[in-house]
């Protein structure tokens, strides 16, 4: 091993765990001793992590407290240090942290919470799309070629099943508005993120929705979805309810444009 | 190589930052000649970042400032994040880009600070070889920053500026001397900081960066949260008065002012420099 790798080593060794066995690599002066001048890099590192982390997960901070939150965060920076060149993926591992770390329902709420946060960063800087399916555009497709349609999504969009309301929860806190009560359903619920005119918009999917949408991200075309939806819809009403669902995901801006296999 | 020898000169910039995007766009200030912008920030797919990025880049010169380069750690380049780099020159067409001369964690681990490296012909060495294997990727020559440090090694053999100048000479490459870290450092390191300056190759110094701190009675700290001090405006003459017309921008990252409060410490700079630059 270098030299210089063997004092980079014990540098940031320093820095993650507080082994002072850099101590006797750095000069001392009168006005400042090896121990102050080290820890200022000791400090910072913890100090902007956790500032990283609060940007991220704004919301779980207000929820959990500052104090909590640090504490939170300083014990997750010794589980999942930073690998990345960019500091934006540092709070990659947090919502995998809390689950692994705590137990039973609160653990499951902060998860949640955590992982809707994480949802939403992905979402804000996903690939932009320059051109979407518009309304009239679907009506240019002739009857014959429904049955065979697929659709393609724009990568600024994607879905999370949560048990607890959190969508309700981050958005009050977010806003500084009054917070709802948590809830937690019996079965989770499907909640859609996406990016449109540089904001994130949010909303919760009925289950057949939420079927109906994953199975068409999947390359599943309008005939296997419509049959798909028999368990839930009536034969005379499913095509309908179909074109629907297709309607409103052109209408919320989610589709890049059609295909036909 | 495809930068030429001279010294291109863009006048007075700052730092692009988000606080300022929507105010940038709508007025369009003529009295801001040129952004730097943080490359790791645009180092994304796409959304709101990205389009500032672009519709602001229309208007304005802009060269690329990265913090995550790494060119002094003993861990192998990192080519991934070089070829994101090397995408990010190709969408914007910066003037030049830059990287500090420090290292930023190892054994592929990242601190996301600018740590200091020891001033020795060992750390010259393995600096100036990674700077020209980046140079040699990215087809250009790239500048390099002094850092703001808090410590100083026991192994040093040299003092900071003989560092900084034998890397550029061997790398081949250029100098973002930031006249802010030279005064912070000076103070931690109780050397003169104009011995500093006079100790650096006027030819190699293509940009300048400004800055405020942070004094904690025993060291200062590189915070960018503060307006510019007197005494780094002084330090700032005696540079325009050694390096002549060099390209300066100013660094905010904390307790960001209105643009507006930002432009009068730009106009203080350019009425401290230009003087120098006519004579």
């Amino acid at each position: 091993m270098s030299h210089l790798r063997d004092l980079q080593l014990r540098f940031q060794e320093y820095l993650i765990d507080g082994s002072e066995d850099i101590e006797q690599d750095i000069i001392s002066t009168e006005h400042a001793i090896a121990e102050h001048r080290l820890g200022t890099y000791y400090n910072a590192y913890r100090i902007r992590l956790i500032d990283c982390l609060a940007v991220d997960y704004s919301a779980l901070e207000k929820y959990i407290g500052r104090e909590a939150f640090e504490n939170m965060a300083l014990d997750y920076l010794q589980h999942f240090p930073s690998t990345h060149p960019s500091v934006r993926w540092f709070g990659e591992n947090l919502p995998t942290y809390l689950r692994d770390i705590y137990s039973g329902k609160e653990a499951e709420f902060l998860e949640e919470l955590a992982r809707y946060e994480w949802a939403q960063t992905l979402v804000f800087d996903a690939a932009d799309s320059a051109q979407l399916l518009q309304l009239e555009d679907m009506a240019a497709v002739p009857a014959d070629a429904w049955p065979g349609l697929t659709l393609n999504f724009k990568p600024a969009l994607t879905w999370l099943d949560l048990f607890w309301n959190v969508p309700l929860i981050e958005d009050a806190l977010d806003s500084g508005t009054e917070v709802p009560q948590k809830q937690r359903d019996d079965f989770p619920r499907r909640w859609m993120l996406w990016r449109h005119d540089m904001k994130i918009q949010w909303r919760s999917l009925e289950v057949h929705e939420a079927w109906a949408i994953e199975q068409a991200a999947g390359g599943a075309n309008f005939a296997a979805i419509c049959e798909g939806l028999l368990e839930w819809i009536d034969e005379q009403q499913v095509a309908l309810v179909a074109a629907g669902f297709l309607k409103q995901w052109v209408g919320d801006q989610l589709v890049l444009n059609l295909d036909n296999d | 190589m495809t930068q030429p020898s001279h010294k291109p000169f863009l006048g007075f910039g700052l730092g692009l930052r988000a606080e300022h995007y929507q105010d940038i766009l709508e007025r369009r200030p003529k009295n801001i000649d040129w952004f730097e912008v943080l490359s790791e920030n645009y180092m994304i797919e796409g959304g709101k970042p990205l389009y500032f990025l672009d519709a602001i880049r229309q208007d304005y010169p802009m060269v690329m400032h990265g913090v995550s380069m790494s060119l002094g750690t003993t861990d192998d380049l990192d080519f991934d994040y070089l070829k994101q780099l090397k995408a990010l020159i190709e969408r914007i067409e910066p003037l030049w880009f830059s990287d500090h001369l420090c290292w930023t964690g190892v054994d592929h681990k990242n601190m996301h600070d600018l740590l200091p490296l020891p001033y020795t012909e060992e750390a010259i060495n393995h600096v100036a070889e990674r700077i020209s294997r980046v140079q040699d990727f990215l087809g250009q020559q790239m500048l390099i920053e002094n850092l703001s440090s808090y410590i100083t090694y026991c192994e040093d053999v040299m003092p900071e500026w003989e560092f900084l100048a034998a890397i550029a000479s061997k790398a081949d490459c250029y100098l973002l001397l930031d006249v802010n870290n030279i005064y912070v450092s000076s103070y931690n390191h109780h050397y003169d900081p104009v011995e500093y300056l006079a100790g650096v190759p006027v030819d190699r110094v293509w940009q300048h960066h400004l800055a405020g701190h942070t004094n904690d009675g025993n060291l200062i700290i590189d915070t960018h949260d503060q307006d510019i001090i007197d005494p780094v405006w002084a330090l700032y003459e005696e540079t325009a008065k050694r390096f002549g017309p060099v390209s300066t921008m100013i660094e905010r990252d904390g307790n960001i002012p209105e643009l507006d409060k930002v432009l009068v410490e730009l106009d203080h700079a350019r009425r401290i420099a230009e003087p120098y630059y006519q004579a």
